[in-house]
C-alpha cells in the first residue's frame, strides 16, 4: 500500500509556501476592496466601438465634476448579434462621496458633447456611499463569523466518537487553508473584494468540508473494523479508499464551475467571473487540503497523544 | 417481481416526463395551468433596470421615523405613479433609515433614464393648494396647475381621516399653521363656492369645493364615494398625500444599481450556454467513469435541475445571474452523493458481494457522509440567504434548493432506477457498474 502520510511533508511545505506568498503579498499589495465594500461609482456606457480615447475621458469628468476617475475600455458578449460585441466605456470612481444623480448626469452630459455615445446608449450604473459599503463588508463578516462557529460545532457533534474536538480543529484548519488560498489568488492578482467573493468564501466552507468529513467518516468506519491497527495505517487505509470518491465529487462541481468561468472569461461576463474564479481556487485547495492536510494532521496528533501516553506508563513502571 | 420494477421504472420516467412538461409548458397538459420555467421572475441584473436605496437627506442628520419613511414611500409611489412605472418595488427598512426601490426595465422601454427617474423621485415633495381656473382644465375635467398658490404642503401641521360627526360620511381633517391659517381664511372668503385644486408636484390630487369661510385653521375636505369602505380609503390616501406634503426632506440614492437590459440579456444567454455545457459535461463524465449507474445518475441530474426551476418558479424566487450559477454548482454538487454511492458499490462488488446487496449496501454505508456534506452547505446557504444583499440572495436560494433536491432525487430516483434496472438480466454483468469480473 503507498504511503501517503510518509509523504506529508512535501504537501506541509507547500500549504507553508501558499501561507507565505499569501501574507508577503498583503503586506506589498494590500487589500484591494471593490466599490461595494468601500464606496464609489462605476459607469459603463456603451460605446459605437473601441477607438474612443480614455484619457480625454478622464478628463472630461474631471472638469464636468471635479472628481478623478480611471477611465477603461471593455467589451461583452451582445446577445442581439454575436458576431459583434458591445463596447463599453467603463467609469471607475472611487471617492468619499458617491456621484449624485445630478453629477451623473453631468457625466452624461460632458461625455455626450465630445464623443459619439448614441442617445439610447446602454448605461450601467453602480454606485454605493461609503456608509453603505461599511455596512455591506461588517454583513459579510458577520456571515463568515456565524458560519465558522456553526460549522466547528457540526464536525464536533458529528465526529464525537473519533476525538471530535481535534478533528473538528483540523477540518477547521484546512478550511482556513482554502480561504487562504482563495485570498492568495485575489491578492497577487489585486483583484477588488466584494459579495462575490464573501458568496464564494462561504460556499466553499460549506462545500469543502465535505471532502474532510467523507474521509472522517470512513475514518470511523475503519476504526470499528481495524482495532488494532496504529493510526498512521488507520489514516492511511482510510485515505486511500476515499481517494477517488474525494477526486471524483470536486471533479464534477469543478466541470461546472470552471465550464461557467470558461464562459465567463471568453464573452467577459464579469459578475459571473468574479464569482467563479475563487470557487475554482477555493475546491482545487479543498479536495487537497482534505486529502493533504487535515488528515496526516489528525493522524499526527492523535499519534502524539498516544506516544505521550505511552511515556507515561513507561515513567510510571519505571 | 420483474413486472413490479418494470412499473417502478415507468413510473419515474413518467414523473420525470411530466415535471419537464410543467416546466417547459407552464402547465400541466394544457388543462391546468402550473408556473413553468417561463413564470420565473429574472432578477434585475438579467433583466435590466432600477435597484437603488433611497437616504432622507434632513437637516440636522437625524434617521427618519417610521411615520416619515411610509409617507416618503408614499410619495415615492404617486410620482412612480405618474411617471407610468406600476411594475416596481418599494419598501421601507426603518433601522437603515432607508427605502428601497425595485424598478424592473419594462419590455420595449426605450427611453431608459434611472437617473433622471431617480432624481424625480428623491426631490422634495411640493404639496400645493391652488385657485383654479375653471376654463384651464384637462380632458377629464380635473383642473391644471394655475400657480396661484392658497397653501404649501409646510402649511399643514397634520391630517387625517375622520368620520363627520353629522352626516356620517368620511372626511378629512386638516390642521393649519398660523401662517397657513390666515392664507386660508383670506382664500375662502374669496372663493366660496369655488374649487380649489390639491396638486403634488404638477400632478392634481382633489378639487374640493370651498363651502364656508374657515378662519380657525382647522379645514375639512367631505369624501364622496357610494361605499363606505371606498370613502375609507379615499379619505386615508388623501391625507396621507397630503401629509406627505409637509415632509421636510429630500430623498438621496445613496446606492444604485442600474443595469441595462441589452448587458443582463447577454449574461443570461452565456450563463444558460454555460449551464448547458457544464450539465453535459457531468453526464459525459458520469457516464464514461461509472457505466451504467453513471447514466441513471444523469437521468437523476436531468430531473434535478428540472426540478430546481419548478421550485424556484413555485416558490417565486427572483432568478439572478448568482442564482444561475448557484444552479449549476448544485448540479455539480448533486452528483457528489451518486459518486459516493457508486464508489461504495464497486467497492462492495470488488469484495465479492452481488450486485444486488452491493447496491443495497452502498445506498446504506453512504448515507451518513451524504448527509453530512449536505447540511454543512445548507448551514452556510441559509447564512448568506440572511446576510447576503441583491443578487446573492437569489444564488443562496438556488443553492438550499439545489442541494435539497439533489439529496433526496440520489437517495429517491437513482436509487429507484438502479435496484430495478439491475434486476434485468442483461445488467448483471458487473463491467457495467465499472468493476472487471470478479
Amino acid at each position: 500500500m503507498v504511503d501517503l502520510m510518509g509523504k506529508s511533508k512535501y504537501c506541509f511545505i507547500l500549504s507553508a509556501i501558499i501561507f507565505i506568498v499569501c501574507i508577503v503579498g498583503f503586506l506589498v499589495n494590500g487589500v484591494v476592496l471593490d466599490i461595494q465594500f468601500q464606496g464609489g461609482t462605476i459607469m459603463q456606457i456603451e460605446m459605437p466601438d473601441d477607438s474612443f480615447d480614455t484619457e480625454l475621458a478622464a478628463d472630461i469628468v474631471k472638469s464636468a465634476i471635479g472628481k478623478t476617475a480611471t477611465v477603461n475600455r471593455s467589451s461583452t458578449f451582445n446577445a442581439a448579434n454575436e458576431e459583434e460585441r458591445i463596447h463599453l466605456m467603463v467609469l471607475n470612481i472611487a471617492s468619499e462621496e458617491t456621484l449624485t444623480d445630478d453629477e451623473r448626469m453631468a457625466v452624461m452630459d460632458a461625455l455626450r458633447k465630445e464623443f459619439n455615445i448614441a442617445e439610447d446608449a446602454n448605461v450601467s450604473v453602480n454606485s454605493v456611499a461609503p456608509f453603505i459599503g461599511e455596512e455591506f463588508r461588517m454583513n459579510a463578516l458577520k456571515a463568515i463569523a456565524i458560519s465558522s462557529v456553526l460549522i466547528i460545532l457540526y464536525v464536533w457533534l458529528r465526529f464525537r466518537s473519533m476525538h471530535g474536538l481535534s478533528a473538528g480543529v483540523f477540518a477547521v484548519l484546512a478550511l482556513v487553508h482554502d480561504i487562504v488560498a482563495m485570498f492568495a489568488v485575489y491578492i497577487i492578482f489585486r483583484i477588488p473584494l466584494n459579495e462575490s467573493f464573501v458568496a464564494a468564501m462561504l460556499t466553499i466552507i460549506g462545500y469543502s468540508i465535505n471532502d474532510t468529513i467523507v474521509i472522517y467518516d470512513r475514518i470511523r468506519e475503519n476504526m470499528k473494523l481495524m482495532r488494532r491497527a496504529s493510526y498512521r495505517e488507520l489514516v492511511n487505509k482510510s485515505v486511500l479508499q476515499s481517494f477517488t470518491r474525494s477526486i471524483n465529487t470536486s471533479l464534477t462541481t469543478l466541470i461546472a464551475v470552471v465550464t461557467l468561468l470558461a464562459f465567463s472569461v471568453v464573452y467577459n461576463i464579469q459578475s459571473i467571473r468574479e464569482f467563479t474564479l475563487p470557487l475554482v481556487v477555493g475546491m482545487i485547495s479543498g479536495v487537497y487540503s482534505s486529502l493533504f492536510i487535515a488528515s496526516p494532521l489528525y493522524m499526527m496528533w492523535q499519534e502524539r497523544k498516544l506516544s505521550k501516553k505511552a511515556a507515561l506508563q513507561k515513567a510510571a513502571k519505571s | 417481481m420483474k413486472g413490479n420494477n418494470g412499473l417502478k421504472l415507468f413510473l419515474v420516467f413518467a414523473l420525470i416526463a411530466v415535471m419537464t412538461y410543467i416546466c417547459f409548458a407552464g402547465s400541466l397538459f394544457g388543462l391546468v395551468q402550473i408556473p413553468g420555467v417561463n413564470d420565473i421572475v429574472p432578477g434585475i441584473d438579467i433583466n435590466g433596470g432600477i435597484d437603488a436605496m433611497l437616504y432622507a437627506i434632513t437637516e440636522d442628520g437625524r434617521k427618519p421615523t417610521q411615520e416619515e419613511l411610509d409617507t416618503a414611500k408614499i410619495i415615492i409611489e404617486k410620482r412612480l405613479d405618474k411617471e407610468g412605472i406600476l411594475d416596481r418595488n418599494v419598501t421601507t427598512d426603518l433601522n437603515a433609515g432607508r427605502i428601497i426601490v425595485q424598478i424592473p426595465w419594462a419590455q420595449g422601454e426605450t427611453d431608459f433614464d434611472p437617473d433622471r427617474t431617480l432624481k424625480k423621485i428623491g426631490r422634495t415633495a411640493l404639496l400645493t393648494f391652488q385657485e383654479v381656473d375653471e376654463e384651464n382644465i384637462d380632458e377629464d375635467g380635473n383642473p391644471l396647475p394655475t400657480g396661484k398658490k392658497v397653501l404649501e404642503g409646510t402649511d399643514v401641521i397634520d391630517a387625517y381621516p375622520a368620520q363627520h360627526p353629522q352626516t356620517k360620511g368620511m372626511i378629512v381633517v386638516l390642521e393649519l399653521s398660523e401662517k397657513g391659517k390666515e392664507s386660508f381664511s383670506e382664500a375662502t372668503k374669496r372663493l366660496i363656492g369655488k374649487r380649489i385644486a390639491i396638486f403634488m408636484d404638477d400632478q392634481f390630487i382633489e378639487a374640493p369645493v370651498v363651502q364656508e369661510h374657515i378662519t380657525d385653521g382647522n379645514a375639512i375636505i367631505t369624501v364622496n364615494r357610494d361605499k363606505l369602505e371606498e370613502a375609507v380609503k379615499e379619505a386615508k390616501d388623501l391625507a396621507d398625500t397630503i401629509r406627505a406634503g409637509a415632509l421636510p426632506f429630500r430623498m438621496e440614492a445613496k446606492h444604485v444599481n442600474s443595469i441595462s437590459p441589452l448587458l443582463g440579456k447577454g449574461a443570461l444567454d452565456v450563463t444558460i450556454r454555460a449551464s448547458i455545457v457544464a450539465f453535459l459535461l457531468i453526464c459525459l463524465f458520469m457516464i464514461l467513469y461509472y457505466r451504467l449507474p453513471g447514466l441513471i445518475a444523469s437521468i437523476a441530474l436531468f430531473m434535478l435541475a428540472i426540478m430546481t426551476l419548478n421550485c424556484i418558479s413555485w416558490l417565486g424566487i427572483t432568478l439572478t445571474l448568482p442564482g444561475l450559477a448557484g444552479i449549476v454548482l448544485s448540479i455539480g454538487m448533486g452528483v457528489d452523493a451518486n459518486v459516493i454511492i457508486f464508489e461504495r458499490i464497486k467497492e462492495e462488488l470488488r469484495s465479492g458481494k452481488t450486485i444486488k446487496a452491493a447496491i443495497d449496501l452502498g445506498f446504506k454505508r453512504a448515507f451518513s457522509a451524504i448527509f453530512d456534506g449536505n447540511m454543512t452547505t445548507v448551514i452556510v446557504a441559509v447564512i448568506l440567504w440572511r446576510f447576503g444583499t441583491g443578487p446573492m440572495i437569489s444564488f443562496a436560494l438556488t443553492l438550499i434548493i439545489g442541494v435539497i433536491l439533489s439529496f433526496l432525487t440520489a437517495l429517491s430516483l437513482t436509487r429507484t432506477m438502479l435496484q430495478s434496472v439491475s434486476d434485468l438480466d442483461m445488467a448483471r454483468k458487473t463491467w457495467l457498474y465499472g468493476v472487471k469480473e470478479v
